[in-house]
């Protein structure tokens, strides 16, 4: 620690701390500009000199370290004329043409204009009377450009080159010409501008801004929720205009206090936004004429009629019903969506589990996440990534990227590894078939044929065994099976898996050098494996690789299934599988079977039920009659489009809830407007197991409601007589209400509670109890038996 | 007329200046000089063929356009446009300016009918300001291309300039 004085105030601080952050930790403000946490320090703007004693000048505060005995005084008389010189030298070269800079604050002051205003310099008489650059000088879609308001602070610069990894932004010219240029003075996306709007976020004058918003002025109000598009988690705010009933959003601004993606965010999150309020969302209930009609039903299902909620949930707790007591109850089959709330998918599971009778119940990502989920059951026992975004960052050596185009698909965990190669020296080896962005940073490309992943995976063990870098020690004290499994791998040798996936064999040594040398090594996987046939075993192979290796229980190691969407690892948490009750807890065991049976008043079934693609093929024969799809376009989601058709065009009755019409809702009876996350509370869990809250931030469009309160409602429809468990009601007012359920009936939520996520923004299950800090690691002793199962994969030939 | 350089002859003069200085991040000043010299100027289009030999991101060399681009325009020997066969660059810093800078770099204004940063329509002569040449002692000085004049005044520019063809 060192000893200094700032202000007359005494501070201890570790050595290598800025004058700058020291005066934080005393709360003493120093006016910054070029200044950002996140980047490194600039000592540009020279707005934070401060008076050193023993130093003739002043000195800039955020490059200045702090030394033993230095006595700082941050403010005097002459700090106060220098302060506001640079200010006024600033604004010869600044012209502010008078619109509303947009960047998420309800106070319309930028930074700069904030410390101009403190400063006493009247800004408007001050700056530039005309502007001397084209305002809106750049064509990109999401960011706004304007160079008469740049003060050469370079924070998008360094936003761009150490956030996003991407360099698109420089200063270019020099002295009165110096200006920013995107690349070679092209526009923004010539050179190879992502839109992330990074340099946005950290710009302190509105030089860039959020083009779709940047005239619309404050919010009213900023509500911080859970980004609703892929599974890496981001957190971001909500702006909100109140002058529409019910409020609307007029943009989306990142969060510096979000705790995957701080000030971080890509396109999507950032500037995705208008679907909310697209006027394509449904916004009334509708049933199918010939419902209304007591007719038949026609081939094509007819016309819709708009009717009220009450009508058209009393037609889908009829269909729901007649199903059953005409075919039983495994006739019923239930898709629920990792685009819903965890408590609106725990409702789905109660709804075909206690309300119907029937385990025919699946996510709608089957295809993707099945093979995640039994993969890594059956190879490990757990159900879910055994490591944090973070942590494989962070602390990885190195990191097989295989079937994931990372950057495209989880852009901020892409960028996060973008940033582990280029600071801190991680290798990367990327297989996939195709060029993706992040081969670009890989130390090693595999371009393999699609199909053989498995065959590669074992070619390296091959490779890693003949050479000696197994760890024998991890395999003796924490796995199974090793023995057995080692012969699978002989005829895997080099030449061989060569010959099937068409890599060259120095490749393939090369990869397996890099993967056993520099560990902890993770493997990062994503749609593009699991979406294959044989991904289950995929899975496997990988799975043996880390057993190999000795990388679980390390930060740094481990598997790393990138989920779809926000909620895939949620819906399947929360027994959106045939096979398991939330939490995992498999529907063939007695036990657990008798517990579910006891909370909710209900004999439950035994045997598991259909998955998505059997409920499919089920369909098709005549076996399945009734669908509820909750949230997603089937149709267009699947990778055998034609065969959905063909299943949900032979069911007798299908109920689709969704927020927008799709091919889907093409072959639906009864549909009912769902919302989009702006419009209910709950939450999600990313695809590392981590827990976060949605916020409500405006009303429902038109007449659409939450999934939760219209499943609630449905269950009104169905029910015949009520149980008698501590849980067989259907009263719920909100969605923390249904939390408190699934903690009480859920071992690795146990410690979830809505108030307690309101105070610490997030926790990655298995969460014990109300005080229990929750897991970011799965380390050996949640693995089944504290051990890791090896598995013989022997197929090889590409998979059709 | 001014000349513009061919793509082709770009790819192969980059070629051979990445060659010669090494595929190394510290070489694009040598690069980006050698480019400058062959054509005159720095075609825009050689900055992605340098950044596509050097850059290496599993080796922690990152080089963006942006970077090339930034060094680029920042030096005054360098030029991203075609310029005349001859380049005058005159020194504007205070020295020179002191010692009568002005009126010799109006002599030559009148005398090439150009402004600063112009280049003439025969393609014969640009006219560029240039910070200090560093012989500061026979100011007013300026370069014509590699020739350095210093002590000059305002009639001796019709001279000078008469010695290039």
């Amino acid at each position: 620690m060192i000893s200094l004085t700032i202000n007359g105030q005494t501070l201890d601080v570790p050595e290598n701390t800025t004058v700058l952050k020291a005066a934080e930790q005393a709360g003493i403000v120093i006016p910054t500009l070029c200044n950002h946490k996140d980047l490194t320090p600039y000592g540009g703007c020279r707005l934070c000199s401060v008076d050193i004693q023993g130093l003739r000048l002043p000195a800039t505060a955020c490059t200045m370290l702090v030394a033993p005995g230095m006595i700082v005084r941050t403010e005097s008389p002459a700090l106060t004329r220098y302060r506001r010189t640079i200010l006024e030298l600033l604004l010869v070269r600044f012209y502010d043409a008078g619109y509303t800079h947009s960047n998420g604050s309800p106070t319309i002051d930028s930074q700069f204009a904030y410390w101009v205003n403190y400063y006493g310099i009247d800004m408007k008489s001050t700056m530039a009377q005309k502007p001397f650059r084209l305002i809106d000088s750049d064509p990109n879609p999401f960011i706004w450009v304007d160079k008469n308001k740049c003060i050469m602070c370079t924070r998008c610069v360094r936003a761009c080159a150490e956030v996003q990894c991407r360099f698109v932004w420089t200063q270019a010219y020099r002295g009165y010409d110096l200006r920013i240029v995107a690349g070679a003075d092209t526009t923004m996306l010539q050179a190879r501008c992502e839109s992330c709007g990074a340099c946005v976020a950290h710009c302190p004058t509105g030089a860039l801004d959020n083009k779709m918003s940047v005239k619309l002025g404050p919010p009213d109000r900023l509500v911080t929720t859970t980004c609703s598009y892929c599974g890496v988690g981001c957190q971001l705010d909500l702006n909100i205009k109140d002058d529409v009933p019910g409020g609307r959003v007029l943009r989306v601004t990142s969060n510096a206090k979000a705790p995957i993606n701080g000030d971080h965010l890509c396109v999507k999150g950032r500037y995705g936004y208008d679907f909310i309020q697209s006027p394509n969302r449904l916004k009334q209930p509708c049933v199918r004429k010939y419902l209304l009609d007591g007719t038949a039903r026609p081939h094509n299902r007819g016309s819709w009629v708009e009717v009220d909620w009450d009508t058209a949930l009393d037609f889908a707790a009829r269909g729901l019903r007649n199903a059953r007591d005409q075919y039983g109850v495994h006739s019923i089959g239930l898709l629920t969506s990792g685009r819903c709330l965890n408590e609106e998918n725990y409702l789905m599971n109660k709804l075909a589990r206690q309300l119907l009778g029937t385990n025919n119940i699946d996510c709608c990502e089957r295809v993707s996440h099945a093979s995640v989920v039994d993969g890594l059951e059956s190879g490990l026992g757990l159900n879910a990534p055994s490591n944090s975004l973070d942590d494989v960052a962070n602390e990885a050596k190195s990191i097989l990227m295989i079937g994931t185009n990372t950057s495209e698909q989880h852009p901020i965990f892409g960028v996060k590894l973008r940033r582990a190669v280029l600071w801190r020296g991680c290798k990367l080896v990327v297989a996939h078939p195709d060029f993706i962005n992040m081969s670009e940073y890989a130390a090693l490309r595999l371009v393999h044929r699609p199909g053989t992943e498995a065959a590669l995976v074992n070619g390296l063990m091959h490779i890693i065994l003949k050479n000696g870098w197994e760890d024998r020690t991890f395999i003796e004290k924490y796995t199974t099976g090793f023995q057995d499994f080692e012969s699978c791998l002989d005829k895997f040798t080099p030449e061989y898996v060569a010959q099937q996936s068409g890599l060259d064999e120095t490749s393939l040594q090369h990869a397996a050098e890099i993967l056993a040398t520099n560990r902890p090594m993770a493997i990062v996987w994503g749609i593009d494996l699991a979406n294959y046939p044989a991904a289950r075993r995929n899975v496997l192979s990988l799975i043996n690789l880390q057993l190999l290796l000795g990388n679980f229980g390390v930060p740094g190691g481990g598997v790393i299934p990138l989920r779809t969407q926000n909620n895939t690892q949620g819906a399947c948490d929360m027994g959106g599988h045939p096979s398991y009750y939330p939490g995992y807890q498999p529907v063939d065991s007695d036990a657990t079977r008798k517990k579910f049976e006891a909370a909710w008043g209900k004999g439950l079934p035994t045997r598991p039920g259909l998955t998505a693609t059997q409920m499919m093929s089920a369909a098709a024969e005549g076996r399945l009659r009734a669908l509820f799809i909750l949230g997603e376009d089937l149709v267009a989601g699947a990778s055998n489009g034609s065969h959905i058709q063909r299943g949900l065009h032979n069911c007798d009755f299908v109920v689709h809830m969704a927020a927008f019409d799709s091919e889907t809702s093409r072959h639906a009876d009864v549909l009912l407007p769902g919302v989009t996350f702006a419009e209910k509370t709950g939450t999600f869990t990313n695809t590392e197991r981590r827990i976060q809250m949605v916020h409500q931030a405006i009303a429902p469009q038109g007449n659409a409601r939450p999934d939760w309160l219209a499943l609630t409602e449905l269950s009104r429809h169905l029910r015949r007589n009520n149980g008698d468990g501590d849980y067989s009601d259907w009263d719920y007012h909100d969605t923390s209400q249904i939390m408190t359920e699934i903690a009480a009936l859920t071992p690795i939520y146990a410690g979830i509670s809505h108030e307690r996520l309101e105070q610490i923004t997030c926790l990655q299950w298995p969460v014990k109890n109300l005080s229990h800090p929750g897991t970011p690691m799965l380390s050996m002793e949640h693995f089944a038996g504290g051990r890791g199962r090896f598995t013989r994969i022997e197929a090889a030939e590409a998979d059709s | 007329m001014v000349q513009e350089a061919k793509a082709l002859d770009i790819v192969e003069l980059v070629e051979q200046a990445v060659a010669k200085h090494g595929a190394r991040r510290d070489a694009v000043i040598p690069i980006l000089n050698e480019i400058n010299q062959a054509f005159g100027y720095i075609p825009t289009a050689a900055l992605p063929e340098i950044r596509r030999r050097i850059h290496a991101p599993a080796e922690g060399v990152f080089l963006a356009d942006s970077h090339l681009y930034s060094a680029a325009s920042f030096y005054q020997l360098f030029s991203l446009k075609p310029l005349g066969r001859h380049v005058i660059r005159f020194c504007e810093s205070a020295p020179c300016h002191v010692m009568g800078g002005r009126q010799v770099i109006q002599a030559l204004q009148n005398e090439l009918g150009l402004e600063i940063g112009e280049t003439s329509q025969d393609g014969k002569w640009s006219l560029l300001t240039t910070s200090c040449l560093g012989v500061c002692g026979v100011g007013p000085v300026f370069l014509v291309d590699d020739d350095i004049y210093g002590n000059v005044t305002s009639d001796q520019v019709p001279e000078i300039l008469a010695r290039y063809k």
